[in-house]
């Protein structure tokens, strides 16, 4: 579903000259399986599901979704997308309702059908209550659901979630985690992003190990246990950000 | 594109606009409250300016004359004022005060006791009389025809000029003097015995042709336009804010860009919004000052509201300019991070606007072909010549405005949808500016060349020296002068900041400057190129002058240089107008601003750079003919790949235009084969006949095609080079340098 090849995002910057935000990373995932991406903030997570979601360009490599390639069909990526990270919010002036059908008139969808998925996802996600209000009057959590439902209202494959969890409290960011389990369980693919352990422990099939714009590791939960002999990921996180900055120093002196 | 998309969009843009009060406020409640209101408030301001009294100190009232009377009752004659006003000036007499002396009243006026003083010297009133008496008595010193000798001392109005009520009060005094001493000339003449109106035998009358409409429309033709344009502006500048700073700020602009609408659409969307607003905004100001402003009129005189014809145009007007500052403005406030920055741009496009509104509010600027291809300023006189009735005349030049604008609009499309391409305006972290850091970081990492926003810098810093040089230098006295003054402009202001960057800011200064060595023969085809364009350069220049003649205020000061350079040693001339400007200005323009902004691609960086050459030459005039020929000279550096073609091209340019002031049709009978080439005028200076300009172009296309394979020459041997020794710089040997590298 999604093929992620040697993708390189480089760019020059006032301050730190040519920065490598990516630097040459690969990865697959499948229908029915979240992918989660593990790193501290910096790391480069948000630069390539940016790329995945179109928005950024990448400097090299290559990255196809459901067969179509970011950089050269933006467009038909973008349809087999929902894209939801801490950066995409909500429309203070507008109502819920009036958010999630302007994305699903954007994507071409007729007004019977689009009432009629909008409905069941209102229902589903039990948001029946934000309808009418306004997204500057709606608390943290609302918006959060409201932007699910934006990114869901087409139906894609694919869901990128983006630090989707930060600034969530607990219940919320519970809701949002039962939210992306479920789409799992539809068959959906998932990439989910994120620095907290737990919620990579808790939900994800397969996990990458993000620093400084490169995998440090990848794989199932189990098979990173097994290759690093540290069962807990937090542990394991820490002891590879230690070896990778010390051979950093080593090399540098 | 999808339509349906950019439907979608620009819906969605306008109810949220519709749904921000700030934005109602602006467009709908300010211009419905605020014009009744200022026109309530300037009628009282007014009223109350008029109406208030001043106060006069008068010294020595005792030396006036019994008759004609000044006072009466302790204030001045009521019938010396025109309205029969005399309260307006409140009068104060010194013997009651203190002290009557002159130097008492310019201290109290200047303390502001009093606005002013009216001071009658000693022995006014009896020399007054010993002249009166002997005009009557047509004393014996005076011949017929010959003036009265005796002389009356001058009464004074101290006064303050920095003051605007002591400067009314000087206003008002002078109007009661003036009729007084006509009074006392009057009873002079009845003296002698003449009538009279011997002083005054008539007076002149006023016929105006002007109708109250075509009066009107002057009034309203000199308010209408200029308010149209600065209400586009600002209805433009906020909602443009709001829709892309205040996007990115509130983070839905993500949302926006991750979803199926592309990003042609997003922008056509938004430019249509802001679009929208910016035609609502004016509109609605144009109405309610309508309404108001003939409402104010029509009680204070006849005319009415502006005609009919006239507000079609407007409206008609309002399209193109509300396109070109919403593309403006959208593309400014897509560079801006957040609204509070967005804000910040306004000052910088009032700046660049503003001239371009006020220019044709400057008396005596009109509508010709040179000022409609000015954009904003073009339409603005063509709407003026409009709303004065003047139909033919804006028909004439309806074209070249309609060119111009649409060209502006195009550029300042292109402009907005480049920005909402581009990753690094979308995306641009705010950074905390650290100087020391900045610094180190410019030196450690110094490019071989320069790169585009070095090369801006570099341009700017020109300008401005060039524009503190122009008044901080005096003005020349005499050739030696001129010499001295022409140098130190080229060198202190162009060539020596060019090399302070060059050693600063690269890292290697023979690439920045691009001081190689080219092929041989670029140098005596650049000279020659030199030659066969002068003809047409003089014909160009004789063009540029008809179509933007050179102003009444600077036409002296040029006639006096031409004239002291006929006068000057020829090679004196050469070295200072043609050598010195060709090193300097080559090392600035091809070299630096060439080398940095070629990293935008050939074509922009060789378009860039002219643009700056042409800026430096300040007049108008010059400044138009530089940029041309640094487009040229531009092409010559990027095929040769050396300034040094330039130099040459450029030395020999100026050089043959000096040359030709010192021809003159007194010296033709010595070559008489060169009158077929050349039109000799009497003072100075030649013109060539059609054939001659037209061949020389030949020629020069020629010697260009010449320069084109040169060049294409290079580039292969240059990649040969590069096959061979890996890392020759890639900016020198390719002719178009990947875009945007270094620079964001």
């Amino acid at each position: 579903m999604i093929h992620v090849h040697e993708l390189a995002k480089h760019y020059s910057d006032l301050r730190r000259g040519r920065f490598v935000a990516l630097g040459g990373i690969s990865f697959s995932a499948r229908p029915g399986e979240i992918y989660g991406l593990l790193g501290p903030n910096g790391a480069g997570k948000t630069t390539a599901l940016r790329i995945l979601s179109t928005v950024l360009k990448p400097t090299g490599g290559t990255a196809l979704i459901n067969s179509c390639d970011v950089v050269k069909q933006p467009a038909l990526v973008r349809q087999q997308i929902g894209f939801i990270s801490a950066n995409t919010a909500v429309y203070d002036r507008m109502t819920g309702w009036e958010m999630v059908e302007y994305f699903g008139r954007l994507h071409g969808i007729e007004r019977e059908e689009l009432r009629f998925r909008m409905e069941s996802l209102f229902e589903r996600l039990k948001m029946n209550d934000v309808r009418d209000v306004l997204g500057a009057k709606m608390s943290t959590g609302m918006k959060q659901k409201v932007s699910i439902a934006r990114a869901m209202i087409h139906d894609p494959p694919v869901l990128i979630f983006d630090e989707a969890t930060s600034g969530l409290d607990v219940l919320v960011a519970r809701t949002v985690l039962n939210i992306v389990a479920m789409l799992r369980d539809q068959g959906k693919c998932v990439v989910f992003s994120t620095h907290i352990m737990r919620e990579a422990e808790k939900l994800c099939d397969r996990v990458a190990v993000m620093y400084r714009g490169q995998f440090l590791t990848e794989g199932t939960l189990d098979e990173l246990r097994e290759r690093h002999g540290e069962r807990d990921l937090e542990e394991l996180f820490f002891q590879l950000v230690s070896q990778r900055d010390e051979s950093a120093l080593r090399l540098a002196s | 594109m999808k339509l349906s998309n950019v439907r979608l969009i620009l819906v969605r843009e306008v109810c949220d606009q519709l749904r921000d009060r700030r934005t109602l406020f602006m467009i709908a409640v300010l211009p419905i409250v605020l014009y009744p209101l200022l026109g309530m408030s300037m009628l009282q301001v007014t009223q109350f300016m008029q109406e208030r009294p001043t106060r006069v100190l008068v010294i020595g009232a005792e030396r006036l004359p019994a008759s004609p009377v000044l006072f009466q009752d302790k204030q001045f004659a009521h019938d010396l004022f025109a309205g029969g006003k005399s309260e307006l000036l409140e009068t104060y007499f010194a013997p009651d005060t203190g002290t009557p002396s002159r130097d008492n009243g310019l201290a109290l006026v200047q303390a502001g006791t009093f606005e002013a003083a009216l001071y009658f010297p000693r022995d006014f009133a009896a020399r007054l009389e010993a002249f009166r008496k002997a005009i009557a008595l047509k004393h014996p010193s005076v011949q017929p025809g010959e003036e009265v000798r005796l002389e009356v001392p001058n009464p004074e109005i101290i006064y303050n000029a920095a003051d605007e009520k002591s400067q009314v009060t000087f206003a008002r005094l002078s109007e009661v003097l003036r009729r007084w001493s006509d009074r006392i000339g009057e009873d002079n003449l009845k003296a002698t015995g003449v009538s009279a109106r011997a002083m005054r035998p008539f007076y002149v009358g006023a016929a105006d042709v002007a109708d109250v409409q075509s009066r009107s429309g002057a009034l309203w033709s000199k308010i209408l336009p200029v308010l149209m344009l600065l209400w586009a502006l600002t209805g433009a500048f906020y909602p443009a804010i709001d829709l892309c700073a205040g996007e990115k700020e509130r983070g839905t602009l993500e949302t926006l860009l991750s979803s199926p609408a592309q990003r042609s659409e997003i922008v056509l969307g938004k430019l249509l919004t802001v679009m929208l607003f910016s035609i609502l905004t004016a509109v609605l100001n144009l109405v309610s000052v309508g309404i108001t402003g003939s409402m104010i009129l029509a009680r204070m005189s006849d005319m009415g509201m502006p005609p009919p014809v006239a507000i079609v145009a407007l409206v008609i007007a309002l399209v193109p300019i509300a396109a070109l500052f919403s593309a403006l403005c959208l593309a400014l406030a897509a560079f801006a991070k957040s609204t509070r920055e967005g804000q910040y741009y306004l000052m910088p496009l009032l700046l660049v606007t503003m001239p371009l509104v006020i220019l044709p509010m400057s008396p005596g600027v009109e509508l010709n072909l040179g000022n409609s291809l000015i954009p904003v300023t073009g339409l603005v006189l063509l709407l003026r010549n409009v709303l004065e009735g003047d139909y033919w005349l804006a028909v004439r030049y309806l074209p070249g405005v309609a060119v111009a604008t649409s060209l502006a609009c195009l550029m300042a499309i292109r402009w907005a949808v480049n920005q909402f391409n581009s990753e690094s305006v979308l995306f641009r972290e705010s950074e905390r500016l650290d100087l020391g850091l900045w610094l180190r970081h410019l030196w450690r990492e110094r490019p071989a060349t320069p790169t585009a926003a070095m090369a801006v810098c570099c341009g700017v810093a020109i300008l401005l020296l060039n524009f503190f040089a122009s008044f901080s230098l005096p003005a020349p006295e005499g050739f030696a002068g001129f010499v001295r003054m022409a140098f130190v402009t080229q060198v202190a202001v162009i060539a020596v900041p060019v090399l302070l960057l060059t050693m600063f800011l690269t890292a290697s200064p023979r690439q920045a400057l691009s001081l190689n060595w080219p092929a041989w023969r670029t140098l005596p085809l650049a000279a020659l190129l030199a030659v066969a364009l002068h003809p047409a350069a003089t014909e160009l220049q004789s063009l540029v002058r008809y179509l933007y003649p050179v102003g009444d205020n600077v036409l002296p000061a040029l006639e006096r240089l031409q004239a002291m350079f006929r006068e000057a040693n020829v090679w004196a001339l050469v070295f200072v107008i043609a050598l010195v400007p060709a090193i300097c200005e080559e090392l600035a323009f091809r070299g630096f601003l060439l080398s940095g902004f070629r990293r935008l691609g050939k074509c922009r960086g060789i378009l860039y750079s002219a643009l700056f050459f042409g800026l430096t030459h300040g007049v108008l005039q010059q400044s138009l003919i530089a940029s041309l020929l640094g487009v040229l000279l531009g092409y010559l550096a990027v095929q040769g790949r050396s300034i040094l073609p330039g130099v040459v091209f450029h030395l020999c340019h100026n050089a043959l235009l000096v040359i030709n002031t010192r021809i003159t049709s007194a010296m033709l009978p010595d070559w008489p084969q060169l009158r077929a080439w050349i039109i000799a005028l009497p003072d100075g200076g030649c013109l060539f006949p059609l054939p001659v300009v037209v061949s020389g172009f030949l020629l020069a296309a020629l010697v260009l095609i010449r320069f084109q394979k040169l060049g294409d020459d290079g580039q292969q041997a240059n990649r040969v080079m590069e096959s061979v020794v890996p890392g020759l710089p890639a900016t020198l040997s390719s002719p178009c340098s990947s875009p945007g590298v270094g620079a964001s």
